[in-house]
């Protein structure tokens, strides 16, 4: 049975859809293999519009990071922010879509902080499913 | 939209038969875009998950190469054969780490039978930690494909990078949430007693403060293994482990190691992992 498409048609908030976000973020992924990249840890998190995750990362001095968000077919721009320890900000994604991308490669082993914020979501969605994987090489 | 259109829309939505065409998913009219925002350092501390916090072994040895010390830790894990057959489960979580982590950075130099027995030594440690279903069948498809010939080692490699990062943070921890973090644990103390070990044996101690400098990392474990709710009385392991990450939370919140620094981690990371 799928009653999703009649939600939808009556103007009912859409679900989250955390397997789409993660079998998206998953095939970035393995993508990522083919050219060196490996994951150290992937999460996913429920936001609405505005709201947004924090996580505290480890970067090693000497090894670059990329750092990959996937959002479902709810969000419509999702942002992803790189702070330093004192909460200076490092990096941003420049698009404007739900699968926002940050290269960084730190000077210094220290602790990050990666934010991934709901900034806009599509219309009648309440919440997004946004997949964070951080990737290494 | 009048009543028959509306029931009929019902009855297409539920019909699921398999003639029917999924419906696109493109992205529906987009709400009002909020303004870049900024984040201030009081709100990413007090808001920050740990999730992601600590590096995985694989990612400690290519940091160490990007040190300039091009050591393989494969060739330093002791050949060992990590019981499982323990009741406190905190070790157990430690045991597994580490069997975790010997398996990522032997895995390419290993034979099968070898790679073999470390999977169903994680298995053993997730069935007694409960961590759910999930894991149990990926360890169980790789062993088959292995034990089949089924995968290469790069490809084997690729999916226990996967097993760690993606797999193990997720896992059903109905033991409690303070099984991932000291899973991790196990996985971190054997990588650190390794990276340790390399830098004393290429004498680039200079290479220890990149390396080993992980404060907020060794904090966390703490957080976990001084939990409340713990065994009341921890059994030799565990107690070393507190007392080991005791010490090594004030030597690695050091500005600059010292070769003697670098000595006390290796010797202490050691102490825990000697009594597995």
């Amino acid at each position: 049975m799928r009653f999703l498409p009649l939600l939808a048609l009556l103007g009912l908030p859409a679900q989250a859809d955390e397997k789409e976000a993660d079998t998206c973020l998953r095939t970035k992924i393995w993508a990522g293999y083919n050219d060196g990249w490996a994951v150290r840890t992937a999460t996913s998190a429920k936001l609405g519009a505005g709201e947004h995750r924090i996580y505290l990362v480890t970067l090693y001095e000497g090894n670059e990071y990329k750092f990959l968000v996937c959002g479902d077919n709810n969000s419509s721009d999702l942002d992803l922010v790189i702070h330093n320890a004192e909460g200076r900000e490092l990096a941003r994604d420049e698009s404007d879509d739900r699968e926002p991308t940050v290269s960084y490669k730190p000077e210094t082993t220290e602790t990050y902080y990666v934010a991934v914020y709901a900034a806009q979501l599509s219309s009648g969605a309440a919440k997004t499913q946004a997949a964070l994987a951080v990737t290494y090489r | 939209m009048n009543p028959t259109s509306l029931v009929l829309l019902f009855v297409l939505a539920c019909s699921g038969t398999s003639s029917e065409t999924p419906p696109e998913k493109e992205p529906a009219k987009a709400t009002e875009k909020a303004p870049d925002v900024k984040f201030d350092i009081k709100t990413l501390q007090e808001n920050a998950d740990q999730i992601a916090l600590v590096p995985s072994p694989a990612e400690m040895e290519k940091a160490l190469g990007k040190a300039g010390i091009n050591q393989k830790l494969a060739d330093m894990v002791t050949d060992r054969d990590i019981s499982m057959d323990v009741d406190n489960k905190d070790q157990i979580a430690v045991r597994t780490g580490v069997v975790l982590a010997d398996m990522i950075l032997t895995v390419q130099a290993s034979p099968k039978d070898k790679t073999i027995g470390r999977l169903k030594r994680l298995k053993e440690g997730f069935a007694k930690l409960e961590a759910g279903d999930d894991v149990q069948r990926t360890i169980d498809d790789l062993i088959e494909r292995l034990n089949n010939d089924a995968v290469s080692k790069n490809d084997l490699l690729i999916e226990l990078d996967e097993l760690s990062g993606v797999v193990v943070p997720e896992l059903e921890a109905e033991a409690g949430e303070w099984v991932v973090p000291v899973i991790q644990a196990g996985s971190w103390l054997e990588g650190a007693h390794l990276i340790s070990g390399a830098i004393k044996d290429a004498g680039k101690y200079e290479a220890a403060n990149s390396l080993l400098r992980q404060p907020a990392v060794v904090k966390y474990f703490l957080k976990y293994v001084q939990r409340e709710g713990r065994n009341k009385a921890p059994d030799e392991v565990v107690r070393t482990l507190e007392e080991t990450l005791t010490s090594l939370e004030v030597i690695t919140a050091k500005e600059q190691l010292t070769a003697e620094d670098v000595t006390k981690i290796h010797s202490a990371t050691g102490a825990v992992l000697t009594l597995l």
